[in-house]
């Protein structure tokens, strides 16, 4: 079991990283700030009440995945709403782009996103973990709460339809 | 395992699906781990995407509202003519309606009324009383009031026509 650590040492390490997590799993900067500082209160609650988990990283994905989840239950009609939109012709913020990134055009990135959202959220759910976060596959299912041959099937379909719409596109 | 694997079998080895011949393969083939890293290029490309560019922003479009407006406009009209049909053709087919009378019926009700109220003596028949009239006067007085009555009715409704 991890030592419990102070509660800005938690969230100076992994901070950034669920929040980029909330955000790839909502679409929403602000509801997944909102999940993420909800996930760092009940880190506190947990640590107050002496329920320190053996690994934080890992309590802390799960968590806030859980988070997104129930956040995405909520708004639900939101979603629905939603739905008939299409992306705007929002040009792509990059402040400064690294010239690895100007080669990627502005259609590909958008069709990245695209073919992204349109995965099943479990298909999102366990590439982001698996590619973005580069977690082991252990480490997603323990967080999802799937079996490792489960998460393998999730990445193997998320993988074959992200590369299926990003070829039609090509 | 001879044949170069396919599409399908290098994505199940990136997702640790794939059986131990195939990894054995892979291993072996120069084209196949070419395809390989390609697929690997593919996925960080997609990856690096995700990770590091903001995710365009969505909201509906204005456009896609007004295309919507004539549609509804259209509907609303047609909607609103079918309803003016169903009331001008269906429901007054089926509401039932008085059914006019004849002209004979009309003489008829009309000396009906005319035998009870009037004599055509032209004595009032309120100073009489019932019992002293005879019921052969009252009989004849009916039957001439009755013609009188029908034939003025019949040289009005007619204009004197035979």
């Amino acid at each position: 079991m991890e030592p419990a650590p102070r509660q800005d040492l938690l969230v100076t390490a992994h901070y950034g990283r669920l929040q980029r997590l909330c955000r790839l799993l909502l679409g929403d900067p602000q509801e997944a700030d909102d999940v993420v500082q909800d996930v760092f209160l009940k880190a506190h609650q947990a640590e107050r009440l002496g329920q320190v988990p053996a690994n934080w990283g890992a309590w802390l994905t799960r968590v806030a995945v859980n988070g997104c989840r129930d956040r995405r239950r909520a708004g639900g009609w939101m979603r629905f709403r939603l739905r008939g939109a299409h992306l705007d012709e929002v040009p792509l913020v990059a402040l400064t782009p690294a010239p690895s990134d100007v080669a990627i055009s502005e259609d590909t990135r958008r069709r990245i996103w695209i073919a992204f959202r349109t995965l099943p959220r479990r298909q999102q759910e366990v590439f982001a973990l698996r590619h973005i976060e580069e977690q082991s596959t252990l480490a997603v299912a323990a967080a999802l709460g799937l079996s490792p041959g489960s998460v393998k099937r999730h990445l193997f379909r998320a993988i074959r339809a992200l590369r299926l719409r990003l070829g039609d596109a090509r | 395992m001879t044949r170069c694997l396919s599409d399908d079998a290098l994505e199940r080895v990136e997702a640790e699906l794939a059986s131990v011949a195939e990894r054995a393969h892979l291993a072996g083939c120069a084209a196949c781990a070419a395809r390989h890293r390609q697929i690997r290029g593919e996925l960080a490309l997609i990856t690096g995407v995700l990770r590091d560019t903001p995710e365009p922003g969505t909201r509906p479009a204005p456009a896609r509202r007004v295309r919507w407006m004539p549609a509804t406009v259209g509907l609303a009209a047609v909607a609103a003519a079918l309803l003016i049909w169903v009331e001008v053709a269906v429901w007054r087919a089926v509401t039932p309606v008085p059914p006019t009378m004849q002209a004979q019926e009309v003489a008829a009700i009309l000396a009906d009324v005319s035998a009870a109220l009037f004599s055509v003596s032209g004595d009032p028949p309120a100073t009489t009383t019932p019992a002293a009239i005879a019921p052969a006067v009252i009989a004849e007085d009916a039957a001439l009031s009755l013609e009188v009555m029908a034939r003025e009715l019949d040289q009005a409704l007619t204009g004197g026509a035979p």
